[in-house]
Protein backbone atom coordinates (compact mmCIF):
# COMPACT_ATOMS: atom_id res chain seq x y z
CA UNK A 1 0.00 0.00 0.00
CA UNK A 2 2.08 3.60 -1.17
CA UNK A 3 1.53 6.42 0.71
CA UNK A 4 -0.39 9.28 -1.24
CA UNK A 5 2.93 11.47 -1.13
CA UNK A 6 4.66 8.15 -3.00
CA UNK A 7 1.67 7.95 -5.36
CA UNK A 8 1.73 11.46 -6.52
CA UNK A 9 5.96 11.56 -6.64
CA UNK A 10 5.62 8.42 -9.31
CA UNK A 11 2.63 9.96 -11.24
CA UNK A 12 4.69 13.38 -11.53
CA UNK A 13 7.55 11.07 -12.86
CA UNK A 14 5.03 8.73 -15.01
CA UNK A 15 3.55 12.37 -16.35
CA UNK A 16 6.92 13.90 -17.25
CA UNK A 17 8.65 10.96 -18.68
CA UNK A 18 5.53 9.81 -20.98
CA UNK A 19 5.17 14.05 -22.50
CA UNK A 20 9.20 14.07 -22.82
CA UNK A 21 8.80 10.44 -24.63
CA UNK A 22 5.17 11.20 -26.48
CA UNK A 23 6.92 14.68 -28.01
CA UNK A 24 10.21 12.89 -29.24
CA UNK A 25 7.87 9.98 -30.97
CA UNK A 26 5.08 12.49 -32.84
CA UNK A 27 6.48 13.04 -36.28
CA UNK A 28 8.20 16.46 -36.21
CA UNK A 29 11.95 17.22 -37.16
CA UNK A 30 14.42 18.00 -34.19
CA UNK A 31 16.90 19.93 -35.15
CA UNK A 32 19.73 17.87 -37.22
CA UNK A 33 19.09 14.59 -35.54
CA UNK A 34 18.35 11.62 -37.10
CA UNK A 35 14.86 10.68 -36.41
CA UNK A 36 15.38 6.64 -36.03
CA UNK A 37 17.67 8.08 -32.65
CA UNK A 38 15.15 10.42 -31.31
CA UNK A 39 12.43 7.59 -32.22
CA UNK A 40 14.29 5.24 -30.26
CA UNK A 41 14.59 7.65 -27.08
CA UNK A 42 11.13 8.34 -27.28
CA UNK A 43 10.02 4.69 -27.18
CA UNK A 44 12.54 4.20 -24.75
CA UNK A 45 10.94 6.83 -22.12
CA UNK A 46 7.29 6.11 -23.07
CA UNK A 47 8.29 2.25 -22.46
CA UNK A 48 9.73 3.71 -19.02
CA UNK A 49 6.76 5.58 -17.95
CA UNK A 50 4.27 2.46 -18.93
CA UNK A 51 6.19 0.64 -16.69
CA UNK A 52 5.97 2.71 -14.23
CA UNK A 53 2.77 3.37 -14.54
CA UNK A 54 2.46 -0.44 -13.78
CA UNK A 55 3.11 0.41 -10.79
CA UNK A 56 0.06 1.96 -9.54
CA UNK A 57 -2.04 -1.14 -10.90
CA UNK A 58 -3.18 -3.76 -8.43
CA UNK A 59 -3.76 -7.36 -9.53
CA UNK A 60 -7.50 -7.47 -9.79
CA UNK A 61 -8.12 -11.51 -8.34
CA UNK A 62 -6.55 -14.52 -8.78
CA UNK A 63 -3.26 -15.06 -10.94
CA UNK A 64 -5.06 -15.84 -13.69
CA UNK A 65 -7.22 -12.67 -14.53
CA UNK A 66 -4.42 -10.52 -12.93
CA UNK A 67 -1.98 -11.99 -15.58
CA UNK A 68 -4.75 -11.25 -18.43
CA UNK A 69 -5.35 -7.43 -16.50
CA UNK A 70 -1.42 -6.90 -17.49
CA UNK A 71 -1.17 -7.98 -21.03
CA UNK A 72 -4.47 -6.58 -21.88
CA UNK A 73 -3.48 -2.87 -19.93
CA UNK A 74 0.54 -2.70 -21.56
CA UNK A 75 -1.36 -3.96 -24.92
CA UNK A 76 -3.97 -0.99 -24.88
CA UNK A 77 -1.33 1.60 -23.67
CA UNK A 78 1.82 0.68 -25.73
CA UNK A 79 -1.00 0.20 -28.81
CA UNK A 80 -2.22 3.59 -27.84
CA UNK A 81 1.21 5.62 -27.70
CA UNK A 82 1.46 3.65 -31.51
CA UNK A 83 -1.69 5.03 -32.80
CA UNK A 84 -0.94 8.50 -32.59
CA UNK A 85 2.21 8.34 -33.71
CA UNK A 86 2.50 6.26 -36.34
CA UNK A 87 3.40 7.69 -39.40
CA UNK A 88 1.19 5.56 -41.80
CA UNK A 89 -2.64 5.79 -40.95
CA UNK A 90 -2.70 1.94 -42.19
CA UNK A 91 -0.32 1.24 -39.35
CA UNK A 92 -2.42 3.82 -36.46
CA UNK A 93 -5.50 1.82 -37.91
CA UNK A 94 -4.08 -1.32 -37.30
CA UNK A 95 -2.84 -0.45 -33.86
CA UNK A 96 -6.09 0.88 -33.24
CA UNK A 97 -7.81 -2.03 -33.87
CA UNK A 98 -5.02 -3.57 -30.93
CA UNK A 99 -6.54 -1.00 -28.50
CA UNK A 100 -9.81 -1.91 -29.51
CA UNK A 101 -9.67 -5.61 -29.12
CA UNK A 102 -7.49 -5.08 -25.72
CA UNK A 103 -10.11 -2.36 -23.91
CA UNK A 104 -12.86 -5.13 -24.66
CA UNK A 105 -10.73 -8.04 -23.05
CA UNK A 106 -10.98 -5.65 -20.09
CA UNK A 107 -14.55 -5.23 -20.42
CA UNK A 108 -14.36 -8.62 -19.91
CA UNK A 109 -12.25 -8.51 -16.61
CA UNK A 110 -14.75 -6.13 -15.46
CA UNK A 111 -17.69 -8.64 -16.27
CA UNK A 112 -19.52 -6.95 -19.31
CA UNK A 113 -19.71 -9.41 -21.70
CA UNK A 114 -22.14 -8.57 -23.63
CA UNK A 115 -20.11 -5.10 -24.13
CA UNK A 116 -16.75 -6.73 -24.70
CA UNK A 117 -18.44 -8.85 -27.81
CA UNK A 118 -20.56 -5.74 -28.89
CA UNK A 119 -17.43 -3.53 -28.75
CA UNK A 120 -15.48 -5.77 -31.27
CA UNK A 121 -18.19 -6.12 -33.49
CA UNK A 122 -19.08 -2.33 -34.11
CA UNK A 123 -15.27 -1.48 -34.00
CA UNK A 124 -14.00 -4.02 -36.49
CA UNK A 125 -16.62 -3.01 -38.87
CA UNK A 126 -15.53 0.42 -38.09
CA UNK A 127 -12.06 -0.59 -38.89
CA UNK A 128 -12.83 -2.19 -41.86
CA UNK A 129 -14.00 0.80 -42.84
CA UNK A 130 -11.37 3.17 -42.24
CA UNK A 131 -8.71 0.58 -44.02
CA UNK A 132 -10.65 1.32 -47.03
CA UNK A 133 -11.06 4.81 -46.77
CA UNK A 134 -7.01 4.42 -45.95
CA UNK A 135 -6.33 2.25 -49.02
CA UNK A 136 -8.64 4.56 -51.65
CA UNK A 137 -7.61 8.19 -49.67
CA UNK A 138 -3.92 7.99 -48.78
CA UNK A 139 -0.94 8.84 -50.16
CA UNK A 140 0.45 5.52 -51.01
CA UNK A 141 4.37 6.27 -52.04
CA UNK A 142 6.39 7.61 -48.80
CA UNK A 143 5.06 9.53 -46.08
CA UNK A 144 2.97 12.43 -47.41
CA UNK A 145 3.93 16.19 -45.60
CA UNK A 146 1.32 16.26 -43.12
CA UNK A 147 1.94 12.48 -42.02
CA UNK A 148 5.63 13.99 -41.04
CA UNK A 149 4.68 16.84 -39.22
CA UNK A 150 2.53 17.01 -36.31
CA UNK A 151 0.58 20.64 -35.73
CA UNK A 152 2.27 22.27 -32.62
CA UNK A 153 3.38 19.16 -30.77
CA UNK A 154 5.26 20.73 -28.10
CA UNK A 155 1.79 22.49 -27.16
CA UNK A 156 -0.43 19.69 -26.83
CA UNK A 157 1.64 17.41 -25.33
CA UNK A 158 1.65 19.87 -22.97
CA UNK A 159 -1.78 20.30 -22.97
CA UNK A 160 -2.62 16.65 -22.71
CA UNK A 161 0.06 15.73 -20.07
CA UNK A 162 -1.28 17.93 -18.02
CA UNK A 163 -5.01 16.58 -18.11
CA UNK A 164 -3.47 13.62 -17.77
CA UNK A 165 -1.76 14.88 -14.49
CA UNK A 166 -5.15 16.43 -13.63
CA UNK A 167 -7.00 13.10 -13.75
CA UNK A 168 -4.38 11.17 -11.70
CA UNK A 169 -4.12 13.66 -9.01
CA UNK A 170 -7.62 13.84 -8.51
CA UNK A 171 -7.44 10.17 -8.28
CA UNK A 172 -5.13 9.82 -5.62
CA UNK A 173 -6.50 12.27 -3.77
CA UNK A 174 -9.70 10.40 -3.25
CA UNK A 175 -9.29 7.58 -0.22
CA UNK A 176 -10.71 4.38 -0.59
CA UNK A 177 -14.00 3.67 1.37
CA UNK A 178 -13.93 2.20 4.98
CA UNK A 179 -10.06 2.47 5.64
CA UNK A 180 -8.92 2.03 9.05
CA UNK A 181 -9.74 4.14 11.64
CA UNK A 182 -6.01 6.01 12.01
CA UNK A 183 -6.00 7.00 8.48
CA UNK A 184 -10.08 8.20 9.04
CA UNK A 185 -9.01 10.35 12.39
CA UNK A 186 -6.07 12.08 10.05
CA UNK A 187 -7.81 13.19 7.05
CA UNK A 188 -11.50 13.37 7.71
CA UNK A 189 -11.92 15.79 5.28
CA UNK A 190 -10.58 13.95 2.57
CA UNK A 191 -13.07 12.84 -0.42
CA UNK A 192 -13.88 9.82 -0.01
CA UNK A 193 -15.14 7.30 -2.47
CA UNK A 194 -17.84 4.62 -1.23
CA UNK A 195 -20.04 2.41 -2.63
CA UNK A 196 -23.86 3.06 -2.77
CA UNK A 197 -24.66 0.15 -1.11
CA UNK A 198 -21.89 0.45 1.66
CA UNK A 199 -23.98 4.53 2.33
CA UNK A 200 -26.66 2.41 2.49
CA UNK A 201 -25.95 0.28 5.16
CA UNK A 202 -24.21 2.79 7.46
CA UNK A 203 -27.31 5.14 7.22
CA UNK A 204 -30.83 4.22 7.18
CA UNK A 205 -32.16 7.64 5.81
CA UNK A 206 -29.52 6.99 2.45
CA UNK A 207 -31.06 3.18 2.19
CA UNK A 208 -34.61 4.79 2.79
CA UNK A 209 -33.98 6.89 -0.11
CA UNK A 210 -32.19 4.39 -2.54
CA UNK A 211 -35.04 1.56 -1.61
CA UNK A 212 -37.10 4.54 -2.96
CA UNK A 213 -35.51 5.95 -6.44
CA UNK A 214 -33.78 2.34 -7.79
CA UNK A 215 -35.57 -0.65 -8.99
CA UNK A 216 -34.65 -4.36 -8.72
CA UNK A 217 -34.38 -3.93 -12.01
CA UNK A 218 -30.96 -1.72 -12.29
CA UNK A 219 -29.14 -3.59 -9.83
CA UNK A 220 -26.06 -5.99 -10.98
CA UNK A 221 -27.38 -8.54 -8.43
CA UNK A 222 -30.84 -10.56 -7.22
CA UNK A 223 -32.46 -9.70 -4.03
CA UNK A 224 -30.30 -12.92 -2.47
CA UNK A 225 -26.97 -11.09 -3.27
CA UNK A 226 -26.31 -12.88 -6.42
CA UNK A 227 -25.27 -12.04 -9.87
CA UNK A 228 -28.21 -11.96 -12.21
CA UNK A 229 -27.56 -13.58 -15.54
CA UNK A 230 -25.68 -11.10 -17.85
CA UNK A 231 -27.45 -10.69 -21.11
CA UNK A 232 -30.90 -11.17 -19.63
CA UNK A 233 -29.85 -8.82 -16.65
CA UNK A 234 -29.04 -6.18 -18.75
CA UNK A 235 -31.80 -6.66 -21.30
CA UNK A 236 -34.26 -6.22 -18.60
CA UNK A 237 -32.54 -3.10 -16.98
CA UNK A 238 -32.28 -1.64 -21.04
CA UNK A 239 -35.99 -1.94 -21.76
CA UNK A 240 -37.71 -1.10 -18.36
CA UNK A 241 -35.29 1.76 -17.05
CA UNK A 242 -33.90 3.12 -20.14
CA UNK A 243 -36.47 2.33 -22.60
CA UNK A 244 -36.52 6.21 -23.66
CA UNK A 245 -32.47 5.97 -24.10
CA UNK A 246 -32.97 2.79 -26.65
CA UNK A 247 -35.75 5.27 -28.77
CA UNK A 248 -33.78 7.82 -28.83
CA UNK A 249 -30.26 5.72 -29.79
CA UNK A 250 -32.54 4.23 -32.73
CA UNK A 251 -33.48 7.89 -33.68
CA UNK A 252 -30.31 9.12 -33.28
CA UNK A 253 -28.72 6.49 -35.60
CA UNK A 254 -31.42 6.90 -38.44
CA UNK A 255 -30.69 10.76 -38.67
CA UNK A 256 -27.19 10.31 -38.49
CA UNK A 257 -27.74 8.04 -41.31
CA UNK A 258 -29.74 10.51 -43.37
CA UNK A 259 -27.05 12.73 -42.59
CA UNK A 260 -24.51 10.98 -44.03
CA UNK A 261 -26.01 10.17 -46.66
CA UNK A 262 -26.92 13.75 -47.64
CA UNK A 263 -23.29 14.94 -47.10
CA UNK A 264 -21.66 11.81 -49.08
CA UNK A 265 -22.48 12.14 -52.51
CA UNK A 266 -20.71 14.22 -54.78
CA UNK A 267 -22.55 17.46 -55.71
CA UNK A 268 -21.63 19.61 -58.62
CA UNK A 269 -20.14 22.86 -57.66
CA UNK A 270 -21.66 25.99 -57.35
CA UNK A 271 -20.38 28.64 -59.27
CA UNK A 272 -22.16 31.75 -60.57
CA UNK A 273 -23.35 31.44 -64.30
CA UNK A 274 -23.74 27.41 -63.86
CA UNK A 275 -26.89 27.17 -62.60
CA UNK A 276 -28.64 25.61 -65.19
CA UNK A 277 -25.98 22.87 -65.82
CA UNK A 278 -25.73 22.61 -62.03
CA UNK A 279 -29.74 22.04 -61.73
CA UNK A 280 -29.66 19.40 -65.19
CA UNK A 281 -27.04 17.66 -63.24
CA UNK A 282 -29.19 17.01 -60.45
CA UNK B 1 -26.16 -10.02 3.68
CA UNK B 2 -24.67 -9.82 0.09
CA UNK B 3 -20.84 -11.49 0.51
CA UNK B 4 -18.25 -8.52 0.09
CA UNK B 5 -17.92 -7.68 -3.60
CA UNK B 6 -14.61 -8.38 -5.01
CA UNK B 7 -14.38 -5.12 -6.80
CA UNK B 8 -12.65 -3.25 -4.24
CA UNK B 9 -11.79 0.36 -5.15
CA UNK B 10 -8.32 -1.02 -6.26
CA UNK B 11 -9.22 -2.90 -8.54
CA UNK B 12 -11.69 -0.01 -9.87
CA UNK B 13 -8.54 2.63 -9.82
CA UNK B 14 -6.98 0.27 -12.21
CA UNK B 15 -9.58 1.00 -15.00
CA UNK B 16 -9.63 4.35 -13.77
CA UNK B 17 -6.13 4.91 -14.16
CA UNK B 18 -6.08 2.75 -17.80
CA UNK B 19 -9.16 4.97 -19.30
CA UNK B 20 -7.10 8.22 -17.79
CA UNK B 21 -4.38 7.10 -19.99
CA UNK B 22 -6.25 6.25 -23.05
CA UNK B 23 -8.36 9.64 -22.94
CA UNK B 24 -4.92 11.71 -22.85
CA UNK B 25 -3.53 10.04 -25.20
CA UNK B 26 -6.40 9.96 -28.04
CA UNK B 27 -6.52 13.67 -27.28
CA UNK B 28 -3.17 14.02 -27.97
CA UNK B 29 -3.59 12.11 -31.20
CA UNK B 30 -6.10 14.54 -31.60
CA UNK B 31 -5.07 17.74 -31.14
CA UNK B 32 -1.42 17.30 -32.71
CA UNK B 33 -1.59 14.98 -35.78
CA UNK B 34 -2.72 16.05 -39.23
CA UNK B 35 -4.19 13.37 -41.09
CA UNK B 36 -8.09 13.05 -40.82
CA UNK B 37 -8.26 9.39 -40.63
CA UNK B 38 -5.61 9.65 -37.79
CA UNK B 39 -7.79 12.33 -35.80
CA UNK B 40 -10.79 10.12 -35.99
CA UNK B 41 -9.00 7.14 -35.02
CA UNK B 42 -8.09 9.31 -32.00
CA UNK B 43 -11.30 10.37 -30.90
CA UNK B 44 -12.67 6.84 -30.87
CA UNK B 45 -9.94 6.17 -28.84
CA UNK B 46 -10.86 8.57 -26.50
CA UNK B 47 -14.57 7.01 -26.54
CA UNK B 48 -12.64 3.67 -25.58
CA UNK B 49 -11.15 5.08 -22.51
CA UNK B 50 -14.28 7.01 -21.18
CA UNK B 51 -16.36 4.04 -21.65
CA UNK B 52 -13.58 1.42 -19.63
CA UNK B 53 -14.30 4.26 -16.82
CA UNK B 54 -18.00 4.22 -16.96
CA UNK B 55 -18.20 0.18 -16.87
CA UNK B 56 -15.44 0.53 -13.81
CA UNK B 57 -17.58 2.89 -11.55
CA UNK B 58 -21.04 0.70 -12.82
CA UNK B 59 -19.47 -2.39 -11.50
CA UNK B 60 -18.02 -0.76 -8.22
CA UNK B 61 -21.52 0.60 -7.38
CA UNK B 62 -23.17 -2.53 -8.49
CA UNK B 63 -25.83 -1.31 -11.04
CA UNK B 64 -26.29 -1.40 -15.02
CA UNK B 65 -25.56 2.28 -15.47
CA UNK B 66 -22.56 2.66 -16.60
CA UNK B 67 -22.76 0.05 -19.25
CA UNK B 68 -26.12 1.23 -20.64
CA UNK B 69 -24.29 4.24 -21.15
CA UNK B 70 -21.51 2.68 -23.07
CA UNK B 71 -23.94 1.06 -25.19
CA UNK B 72 -25.07 4.63 -25.53
CA UNK B 73 -21.80 5.53 -26.71
CA UNK B 74 -21.53 2.81 -28.77
CA UNK B 75 -24.38 4.50 -30.85
CA UNK B 76 -23.15 7.80 -30.99
CA UNK B 77 -19.15 6.26 -31.81
CA UNK B 78 -21.39 4.65 -34.96
CA UNK B 79 -22.78 8.15 -35.99
CA UNK B 80 -19.81 9.60 -35.37
CA UNK B 81 -17.84 7.48 -37.22
CA UNK B 82 -20.91 7.76 -40.12
CA UNK B 83 -20.75 11.11 -40.52
CA UNK B 84 -17.08 11.52 -40.01
CA UNK B 85 -15.82 9.32 -43.08
CA UNK B 86 -18.32 11.14 -45.18
CA UNK B 87 -17.03 14.26 -44.24
CA UNK B 88 -13.42 12.60 -44.83
CA UNK B 89 -14.47 12.03 -48.32
CA UNK B 90 -16.06 15.27 -49.22
CA UNK B 91 -13.11 17.10 -47.69
CA UNK B 92 -10.63 14.78 -49.86
CA UNK B 93 -12.86 15.31 -52.89
CA UNK B 94 -12.52 19.08 -52.59
CA UNK B 95 -8.69 19.46 -51.84
CA UNK B 96 -7.16 16.16 -52.90
CA UNK B 97 -5.54 15.72 -49.08
CA UNK B 98 -6.13 14.19 -46.25
CA UNK B 99 -4.57 17.30 -44.70
CA UNK B 100 -6.57 19.29 -41.87
CA UNK B 101 -4.06 22.54 -42.04
CA UNK B 102 -5.75 23.28 -45.59
CA UNK B 103 -8.70 24.04 -44.09
CA UNK B 104 -7.60 25.90 -41.73
CA UNK B 105 -9.17 28.99 -43.27
CA UNK B 106 -12.89 28.78 -42.59
CA UNK B 107 -11.34 29.39 -38.49
CA UNK B 108 -13.34 32.79 -37.03
CA UNK B 109 -11.71 35.11 -39.37
CA UNK B 110 -9.30 37.46 -37.67
CA UNK B 111 -7.16 34.31 -36.30
CA UNK B 112 -3.73 33.76 -37.04
CA UNK B 113 -3.19 31.22 -39.80
CA UNK B 114 -0.35 28.64 -39.93
CA UNK B 115 1.41 29.85 -43.44
CA UNK B 116 2.04 26.18 -45.12
CA UNK B 117 5.24 26.78 -46.90
CA UNK B 118 6.88 26.81 -43.53
CA UNK B 119 5.58 23.10 -42.77
CA UNK B 120 8.77 21.41 -44.93
CA UNK B 121 11.12 22.82 -42.52
CA UNK B 122 9.47 21.74 -39.37
CA UNK B 123 8.38 18.21 -41.46
CA UNK B 124 10.40 14.90 -40.63
CA UNK B 125 12.81 14.38 -42.62
CA UNK B 126 12.70 11.56 -45.13
CA UNK B 127 14.81 8.37 -44.66
CA UNK B 128 15.82 6.00 -47.74
CA UNK B 129 12.97 3.56 -48.25
CA UNK B 130 13.79 0.12 -48.00
CA UNK B 131 13.58 -1.49 -51.37
CA UNK B 132 14.14 -1.21 -55.18
CA UNK B 133 14.30 2.99 -55.28
CA UNK B 134 17.18 2.83 -52.32
CA UNK B 135 19.40 0.68 -54.46
CA UNK B 136 22.54 2.44 -56.00
CA UNK B 137 22.71 3.73 -59.01
CA UNK B 138 24.97 2.97 -61.65
CA UNK B 139 25.85 6.26 -63.97
CA UNK B 140 25.01 4.80 -67.92
CA UNK B 141 27.88 4.25 -69.76
CA UNK B 142 28.44 3.12 -73.15
CA UNK B 143 26.00 2.90 -76.09
CA UNK B 144 22.60 3.11 -75.78
CA UNK B 145 20.84 -0.32 -76.79
CA UNK B 146 18.61 -0.08 -79.24
CA UNK B 147 16.07 -1.94 -77.36
CA UNK B 148 13.50 0.79 -75.48
CA UNK B 149 14.87 1.73 -72.22
CA UNK B 150 11.85 1.32 -69.88
CA UNK B 151 11.96 2.15 -66.41
CA UNK B 152 11.49 -0.61 -63.88
CA UNK B 153 8.31 0.29 -62.71
CA UNK B 154 6.46 -0.29 -65.96
CA UNK B 155 8.80 -3.59 -67.29
CA UNK B 156 6.97 -6.82 -67.46
CA UNK B 157 9.90 -9.00 -67.48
Amino acid sequence: MHTQAFDLTLAFFVVLLGAIGTYLLLPHRFGSSEPRRTQAVGGGMCGLAVLLFAGFWSPPGPFLSGLFFYVFSFTALGAAVLTITSRSPIYSALWFAAVVLSTSGLFLLEGAQFLAVGTVIVYAGAIIVTFLFVIMLAQMEGHALYDRSARSPFRATITCFMLFWALLYSMFTVRPPLADSAADAKGAKAPRLARMSDLAASDPGVKAVLERASRSTSSLRRADGQFKPHVAGLGETLFTDHLVTVELAGALLFVALIGALSIAPPKPPLRPGRRQAATSNA
Amino acid sequence: MPPPDDFTFEVLRNYLLVGAALLALGMLGFLSRRNLIVMFLSAEMMLQGVALTLVGFGRYHGNWTGQVFTIMILTVAACEASIALALTLILYNRRSSLDVTLWQDIREPGQPLVPVASEELTAEPVGPVQGPESYPQLIPAGHEPSHPNLPWTERRD
